[in-house]
């Protein structure tokens, strides 16, 4: 007997056994974004921008007297959900990178072949970019406890670093249109500058009570400020607030329709 | 083999078998350019097919929309009697992309594994780097291969879901003669258990050795279609070298006409036909024109012919899809022959 008959006769006694056991589209959704973020948490690079950076931001700015206030809050607490959220932000942001590197090597073409539709391609680019944001917060809590003794209750905590992610929604439809957008070649330079554009105009180096009123209104017109401010609000007893929510809401439905034009382009054209 | 142990036989939902690939009058322009005009094809399970042609004959194009990554303009794809995506999200299909990378900063064993988890029922890494060839490179960085790793390792990749339709688009172009000899008995091997394998090449020696059909692509269209011996002798066979002396037009245009000359050639009172029959034209030739002399008979190189056969020559293709026999020969007609060579030339 052949191999091919061996085969053939294995095949033969269960038919069709391939259409039967198509695993549930949650299950492939939910293995890729695990998969892809231990991947993303072996690079070293990523985690020490990630978190190393906001850390050493956070021990530098707030080390000003304890007693000022920020808004509604002391330094020490304002400056750690501004990291928190500049960590978070450059987590999100570097679905961008992720998604053009592996446009440009083609992997993405790879990946159409497996059970992994397209849009569970890109939800998943942006699970991996929210679950990887979750590390800086924390991150920077821990530094917060540790530094500058702010302590917060464990729902505070919670409803903080939620809100923070909550505000960066509009960033990540941002990050997939970048990643469809542009080439890794100049990846690094346009996310580079954008890393430092939108954390100051999201009032995360310079707090925003420091600028201008005209400026002040500026900012709060972009969606980066907006998500430290929920942080804040929540730690402050309350939430974002309708003008904050309605602008996170506005940005994310403008984003998020450039990002489905530009992936439906990169899928027709390819 | 018996009915009862083709697997094939009860291989389709509704026990009848279906076919591996069917393509129906698939189009795809881009810009201003035909890249697909019309293509069908059917491939039955087991089967092993070359697509052959010239680089631009639209065999990446063809493959990019078998497989659902370019959607056609016009036309029909169904593998296994599905859409390509159903097919894929099954697991039935494996692929060799053209120019495909491997993700970076990762080893090849976990690379594989994140792959896997996408497939139902896939291989084990272990598994398909063994059927691969590359056992040993399970924890080499995926970007510190050479150009011929990197092949094992996407054909590696193509394996993991266990696929029944394997397609590979120019599988062994970064590949040096020792890689690509270890490719094709990897290959062999894995087609010996009974799957459907389609493969793009330019390369008929490939195609000769490898598959047991041939689809010949010339710009855009299927122009040969048929088992390897047959596509073989279309393209290849033997040319007759002579010498005619006063050769006009009226003469060419008889030689084209003669049994078992495909296509002539002439500079000067020096002709060259291309036989798939050399015996019958040889008699012919000698019968017909009794001062020939300085006679030859070559095996033609299969590059040449198969170069010869799909140049842009103005010669329509038969209802039959077949190739028309070339009546005239210009100097247009060996400029662009030459063009082709050349092609062909700089990308070995």
């Amino acid at each position: 007997m052949t191999a091919g008959e061996m085969y053939g006769q294995a095949q033969a006694d269960e038919p069709d056994v391939a259409w039967s056991a198509t695993a549930p589209a949650l299950t492939t959704y939910l293995r890729y974004v695990r998969t892809e973020v231990r991947r993303a948490w072996r690079n070293p690079r990523v985690i020490i921008f990630m978190l190393v950076l906001p850390i050493i931001l956070f021990a530098a700015f707030s080390s000003s007297s304890g007693d000022d206030r920020l808004g509604g809050l002391t330094v020490a607490p304002y400056i750690m959900i501004s990291m928190a959220s500049f960590g978070a932000m450059n987590a999100v942001l570097g679905t961008a990178g992720r998604i053009s590197l592996e446009r440009s090597i083609g992997w993405n073409r790879q990946l159409r072949l497996t059970a992994l539709s397209g849009p569970q391609y890109v939800l998943g680019k942006l699970g991996v970019g929210f679950s990887l944001a979750v590390l800086p917060i924390v991150a920077v809590y821990v530094a917060g406890a540790s530094m500058r003794g702010v302590h917060l209750s464990a729902g505070t905590y919670v409803g903080a670093g939620v809100s923070i992610l909550l505000g960066l929604v509009p960033l990540g439809a941002f990050a997939i249109w970048l990643g469809y957008l542009v080439r890794p070649e100049n990846m690094q330079a346009i996310i580079g500058g954008l890393f430092s554009l939108l954390a100051l105009a999201g009032g995360i180096w310079v707090p925003v009570e420091n600028f201008p009123d005209w400026l002040a209104d500026i900012v709060k017109l972009l969606p980066m400020f907006w998500s430290a401010q929920a942080g804040r609000a929540v730690l402050e007893g309350g939430w974002v607030g309708a003008r904050g929510l309605i602008t996170l809401v506005v940005w994310t439905l403008l984003l998020g329709a450039a990002a489905g034009r530009a992936y439906l382009r990169d899928q027709l054209r390819t | 083999m018996a009915m009862t142990s083709d697997p094939y036989a009860v291989g389709g939902p509704s026990g009848v078998m279906a076919p591996s690939v069917a393509l129906r009058g698939v189009r795809k322009r881009y810009g201003g350019v035909q890249a697909v005009d019309g293509v069908d094809l059917t491939i039955a399970a087991g089967e092993i097919v070359a697509l052959l042609g010239p680089n631009g004959a639209g065999k990446s194009t063809t493959i990019d929309m078998l497989l659902g990554l370019t959607r056609p303009d016009d036309g029909e794809v169904r593998l296994f009697d599905r859409s390509p995506r159903q097919a894929c999200v099954a697991g039935r299909v494996g692929a060799m992309l053209q120019n495909g990378g491997l993700l970076p900063e990762i080893t090849v064993g976990r690379m594989l594994a994140s792959v896997r988890d996408l497939y139902p029922n896939a291989l084990t890494v272990d598994d398909v780097l063994a059927r691969a060839g590359v056992t040993d490179l399970a924890g080499a960085r995926t970007d510190r291969l050479s150009g011929g790793q990197r092949q094992r390792i996407r054909f590696a990749l193509a394996l993991l879901p266990d696929p029944d339709l394997i397609v590979l688009d120019e599988p062994t172009a970064a590949m040096d003669v020792e890689s690509r000899r270890a490719f094709w008995s990897s290959m062999r091997a894995w087609a010996a258990t009974g799957r459907t394998v389609l493969f793009a090449t330019h390369y008929l020696e490939e195609a000769d050795d490898f598959a047991d059909r041939i689809v010949l692509l010339r710009r855009g269209r299927v122009i040969a279609d048929g088992p390897t011996t047959e596509v073989k002798a279309l393209v290849g066979g033997r040319g007759i070298r002579a010498t005619l002396p006063g050769l006009d037009a009226a003469a060419l245009s008889a030689l084209a006409a003669l049994p078992g000359v495909a296509r002539v050639e002439h500079r000067g009172e020096s002709i060259a036909l291309t036989c798939p029959d050399s015996d019958s034209a040889l008699r012919a030739l000698l019968t017909a024109f009794p001062t020939a002399r300085d006679l030859e008979v070559v095996g033609a190189g299969l590059e040449d012919a198969f170069v010869a056969l799909t140049s842009d020559i103005p010669t329509p293709a038969d209802p039959e899809g077949r190739t028309s026999r070339t009546s005239r020969t210009s100097r247009a007609d060996r400029t662009a022959a030459a063009d082709s060579a050349d092609r062909t030339e700089a990308y070995r």
